[in-house]
């Protein structure tokens, strides 16, 4: 409708200008909606609530980073649970298989729709994430350290060039080594960091952890925010 | 290497061929004797690059024989593990098994469901019913719960015409260059196959190098081939062909002892030099009996894209490099939770299937955990040994019950806010050389400035470590 050609507008019978004008407003209104759509992958609860536009902007490079134990991974299967959601496929690069299934079942991903791929050597793991980026709608990869800022550059290049999500989950920064070795080297669009919270549910000798709501610091080019990040309710 | 027993060994998939035994068990003397000779065969070839169990079965069909050899155990320290069914025995040995074992899982889920819990229960059924109610499908299984094997399936001779091949110029000297042609290889043929509505269930793989050498291996599903199924098997056999050539370097997935002596199975022979030319030759053929689409496909053209990525990246990291996961049932609560803390697959953590596919493979513990774990950093340090003592002096056994304190806290890690446990967990209990028993500890430590560390602490003989973190 909204592309019919002007002469064929024009010819439309018992159309007055006024109404014709309004309906154009409406097609605007519509259209960046549907658009809008194609271009994010909709992150739920309130971790999306901190993003641009509620969720991960498709051809990006997002960085999560955070101190061991602070909540990184809980973080990316979250990002993970969001392609997942949209009806896409999501690639978690683990190369030292210590991802959980169970614990990215919990996080809301469906396994059916993910994949791991585990033991990738660190000289081929910017080839490694740069075919997955070909076909997977959201990879998350830890960077290695002594990344080249060229590979980075490459791969948000290819991210950006198939419409795909880049989840650098960066190393925790060590006391010894200021220069963040594990680090994106490049800018990315977004820099998320896991801050770590309280666990509730362990007193002296009983109980059982239960899940925390994370603190999470959002770093976006309109400016840095951060909140809690409850956490999802689980399945059962 | 097997071959040298009988000129038609198949291999359905890595860790598991198949041959005919009836020619080769008269001339070496009876099935026992041949299946020793073979288990001798095997465990030469694969014990040279890793150690692993080789289980040999004989029975009158090759679904019998596999579970066979999966049930086989030495008799003594030192024996072979070999277990022989008597002729016409087979479907009496396949009786007591559940249902799930015949491989299809969803008719096994319903059998279960009709009260039909073994093999036996379901082959008691008469065939004409089962064949009306499940298809060629059920039939195909009702054949094999009565010890028949796929015997009933009329084969057809292939016509001479479908062999496909493809020659490699420059040649080949890369596992992926070699994959990439065998991929349209692979597609070439199920097409033509295709329009003759035939499917095929074995196919010899061929290879020619510059030198002249001809290898060949033949490869058989349990199915039917699809096109990603057979350029699969076509690129097991280039990674064994090229990994028996490099020795043990090149290949990127060798360095895991597992890929190593899979590769040493199927490989049989090096290749000395290039690849110049690749065929596919059907081996056998049935008709299509169709098959039926879903209704609710979901968006195929993502579904491909993925697949057409991950098989690519499985070709470049090795067969077992790319996983996806499986949920299984969910046990109790507190058992999950014990199950979901620990490192070896414990009761409700999803199993790990490889890539493409439909069989569980056997996967490192770690990534089976449930707890949100990253890295688990210091494992078995000694200065937790600490950990493992109680409060009223050592503790004694794995068991009994001790009060984790942490004046030496590994790293930098401070007092202990919240603990819980032990949980008790025995791994492998079944399994006197593999078992594990070991206990679990929730703590949650100060970070200092950081907050809280949340882990998962093992002790075992005594000696604890950071088992997990959750993350």
């Amino acid at each position: 409708m909204v592309s019919l050609a002007a002469a064929e507008r024009a010819s439309l019978p018992g159309r007055d200008p006024a109404s014709r004008s309004r309906l154009e407003v409406l097609a605007r209104e519509v259209r960046p909606a549907v658009a809008a759509a194609d271009r994010t992958l909709p992150v739920a609860g309130d971790l999306g609530a901190l993003l641009p536009g509620g969720g991960l902007r498709r051809g990006s490079v997002v960085t999560v980073g955070g101190a061991v134990g602070d909540g990184g991974t809980s973080l990316v299967l979250h990002l993970a649970a969001a392609a997942t959601a949209a009806g896409e496929w999501a690639a978690l690069v683990d190369p030292r298989s210590t991802l959980g299934g169970a614990a990215a079942a919990e996080a809301g991903v469906s396994l059916d729709r993910c994949a791991f791929v585990r033991r990738v050597p660190q000289g081929r793991w910017a080839t490694v994430v740069a075919a997955l980026l070909d076909g997977v709608a959201l990879v998350v990869a830890t960077v290695p350290t002594g990344l080249r800022p060229g590979d980075a550059r490459r791969l948000a290049a290819r991210a950006r060039e198939r419409a795909a999500v880049l989840v650098a989950l960066e190393a925790p920064p060590t006391a010894g080594a200021p220069g963040r070795a594990g680090a994106w080297p490049v800018e990315a669009a977004l820099r998320m960091v896991a801050e770590g919270s309280p666990w509730p549910g362990l007193t002296a000798g009983s109980g059982l952890l239960a899940p925390r709501a994370l603190r999470v610091g959002v770093e976006r080019r309109d400016g840095a925010r951060s909140g809690e990040v409850a956490p999802l309710a689980r399945a059962g | 290497m097997p071959s040298r027993v009988h000129p038609r060994v198949e291999i359905v998939r890595p860790g598991l061929l198949t041959f005919a035994t009836r020619g080769p068990s008269r001339y070496f003397g009876g099935d026992r004797a041949l299946a020793e000779m073979v288990h001798a065969a095997v465990h030469a070839a694969v014990s040279a690059v890793a150690a692993a169990p080789v289980r040999v079965g004989v029975a009158d069909g090759r679904f019998a024989a596999q579970l066979a050899a999966r049930n086989a155990r030495p008799e003594a320290s030192g024996l072979p593990a070999a277990l022989v069914v008597a002729p016409g025995g087979s479907a009496s040995f396949v009786a007591p098994f559940p249902v799930v074992v015949l491989g299809a899982p969803a008719t096994a889920d319903l059998l279960e469901r009709l009260g039909l819990p073994t093999v036996g229960d379901f082959a008691a059924l008469p065939p004409g019913a089962v064949a009306e109610r499940f298809g060629p499908e059920g039939h195909r299984l009702h054949c094999l719960a009565r010890g028949l094997d796929d015997a009933s399936l009329a084969l057809t001779e292939p016509p001479p015409d479908l062999v496909e091949q493809i020659e490699l110029d420059p040649p080949a000297t890369r596992v992926d260059t070699a994959a990439f042609a065998a991929k349209a290889l692979a597609d070439r043929l199920l097409a033509r196959l295709g329009e003759r509505g035939l499917v095929c269930t074995r196919v010899m793989v061929e290879a020619e190098t510059e030198h002249g050498e001809r290898l060949a291996r033949c490869w058989r599903h349990e199915g039917a081939f699809t096109a990603a199924a057979l350029a699969e098997r076509v690129r097991w056999q280039l990674d064994g062909w090229f990994a028996a050539r490099s020795g043990d370097g090149d290949v990127a997935a060798l360095g895991d002892p597992r890929a190593r002596q899979d590769a040493a199975v199927i490989a049989d022979a090096a290749l000395t030099s290039a690849i110049g030319l690749l065929r596919i030759v059907p081996d056998e053929v049935l008709p299509a009996d169709g098959r039926q689409l879903g209704f609710w496909g979901g968006d195929q053209v993502v579904h491909d894209r993925a697949d057409r990525v991950l098989a690519r990246v499985q070709g470049m990291l090795g067969h077992d490099a790319v996983v996806t996961a499986v949920p299984q049932g969910a046990a109790r609560r507190g058992e999950r939770a014990v199950g979901a803390m620990g490192r070896a697959a414990g009761a409700g953590a999803p199993a790990l299937r490889r890539w493409g596919e439909a069989r569980l493979a056997r996967c490192g513990a770690a990534a089976v955990a449930g707890a949100r774990l990253r890295a688990a950093a210091a494992r078995r340090s000694p200065r937790l040994g600490r950990w493992a003592r109680g409060r009223d002096g050592p503790r004694r056994g794995v068991g009994a019950t001790g009060v984790p304190t942490s004046r030496r806290a590994p790293r930098r890690w401070g007092e202990v806010r919240g603990w819980a446990g032990p949980w008790p967990h025995d791994v492998r209990w079944w399994d006197p050389a593999g078992r594990r028993r070991r206990v679990l500890w929730q703590v949650v430590v100060d970070a200092g400035s950081r907050g809280e560390i949340a882990c998962l602490i093992s002790v075992e003989a005594g000696r604890a470590g950071v088992e997990a973190l959750y993350d």
